[in-house]
């Protein structure tokens, strides 16, 4: 298992949920990935790249195919494609790394020009997962037919989450919203990383706590096409067909 | 009133960033104590006092090991055993460590559970390198020729 790289070029995906009624990543993933080829990038899926918790089996099948089409040419053109495990699928684990060409890793330190980056889900620093990794995953499952009523439910899951940090906030008197995955970019940056990613949140985003000290989101590709760009140590936020 | 999180005028935990110049010493040979270190800015060179024996004041008086540079961490036997320093470190032109305590790092386990990952990978191939060395030297003494290829370092840093 690979989880110190060096890599000069790289973009960052997360949060595909192929198999999902309403991924973009089925119908957008195939060209973005053959634009990577084309540029000379390695390819990194941030987690829930597969989305087997909510999604029929037909649909994960059928859309699949194209997803892993595509990746397949990546690594026939000698790219390299790597698979950070997200919580949606844990299961997958073993299949996809059984799926020659594409390495699974829980995380990944990339070396890149003079910068060094941690590429991470971030579903670890989730309170409800870690509170309960077994309730999670049984709402997650839950929350599968609801898609099919109303596409953007994962954005109510995020609004709970972002209310509930500022309620907390408010009672522990302090001026700013409590965010679990900027602290948990802080921890990790004062181990020696530069620039942090994670994915999980849907959100896309990118901070910078103090000059040389950044924290990504690589955001989804349910509704929007938003990824990580690495190039030789320099990090951006992109969306597909247009920077952010 | 006792159930407050542990905190300390950087807010993580016990643990603090120290800074030294070209050739301090970061920690020496044989010295008791129990922190671990993470570099945070900078390069670290580990070495130990070759022992003293007849022939060897040709040689230079110290093997190094490794020089490790950002994000890479040292000094972690010590915390775990709580026995006296491996080896020492010393900082090659100006480097920044974060110092761990044994309490610091539980605290960091809870916060940050995949250091516990980056730590158990790094000794889980110190002892498959010291397998790989064992065997080498048991097959030397039995005077097989394969016993000259040379083992991987102890420190070595894997990257692909």
């Amino acid at each position: 298992m690979i989880i110190d790289t060096q890599q000069e070029r790289l973009v960052v995906v997360s949060d595909l949920h192929v198999g999902n009624p309403y991924s973009a990543a089925s119908r957008n993933l195939g060209e973005f990935f053959e634009d990577a080829l084309r540029r000379g990038y390695n390819v990194c899926i941030n987690g829930d790249g597969f989305e087997i918790l909510q999604a029929r089996f037909a649909s994960l099948a059928a859309d699949s195919v194209g997803v892993l089409r595509a990746l397949r040419r990546l690594v026939d053109g000698g790219r390299s494609v790597f698979y950070v495990v997200g919580n949606h699928d844990i299961a997958l684990e073993n299949f996809l790394s059984a799926w020659s060409g594409i390495q699974i890793t829980p995380f990944l330190n990339v070396t890149s020009g003079d910068a060094r980056i941690r590429i991470e889900h971030g579903h670890l620093y989730d309170p409800s997962f870690v509170k309960s990794p077994r309730f999670y995953e049984w709402m997650t499952r839950a929350a599968g037919p609801l898609l099919h009523l109303y596409p953007d439910v994962y954005r109510l899951w995020t609004s709970y989450e972002i209310g509930k940090q500022r309620v907390r906030s408010v009672l522990r008197g302090k001026r700013e919203a409590e965010n679990v995955y900027h602290d948990a970019a802080r921890m990790l940056l004062r181990r020696g990383f530069d620039v942090v990613v994670f994915g999980h949140t849907h959100q896309s985003e990118e901070v910078v706590f103090e000059p040389g000290q950044r924290y990504f989101n690589s955001g989804n590709w349910l509704r929007g096409g938003t990824y990580v760009e690495i190039d030789r140590g320099q990090v951006s936020l992109r969306r597909w067909g247009a920077a952010v | 009133m006792f159930n407050r999180p542990l905190s300390s005028s950087n807010g993580h935990g016990t643990e603090q960033s120290r800074s030294y110049g070209h050739g301090e010493l970061i920690c020496q040979e044989g010295e008791s104590s129990s922190e671990m270190f993470v570099i945070q800015r900078g390069s670290v060179r580990i070495f130990k006092a070759r022992p003293a024996g007849p022939g060897r004041s040709s040689q230079p008086p110290e093997i190094e090991l490794a020089v490790l540079h950002k994000g890479d961490f040292f000094g972690e036997m010590s915390l775990l055993e709580g026995l006296p320093r491996d080896a020492s470190a010393q900082a090659q032109g100006s480097a920044e460590v974060l110092v761990i305590t044994p309490g610091a790092l539980l605290v960091r386990l809870r916060r940050d559970p995949t250091f516990a990952f980056e730590l158990l990978r790094r000794l889980s191939s110190r002892v498959r390198s010291l397998n790989a060395r064992l065997i080498a030297a048991l097959a030397e003494q039995a005077g097989d020729p394969l016993a000259s290829a040379q083992p991987p370092l102890l420190y070595a840093t894997e990257s692909k």
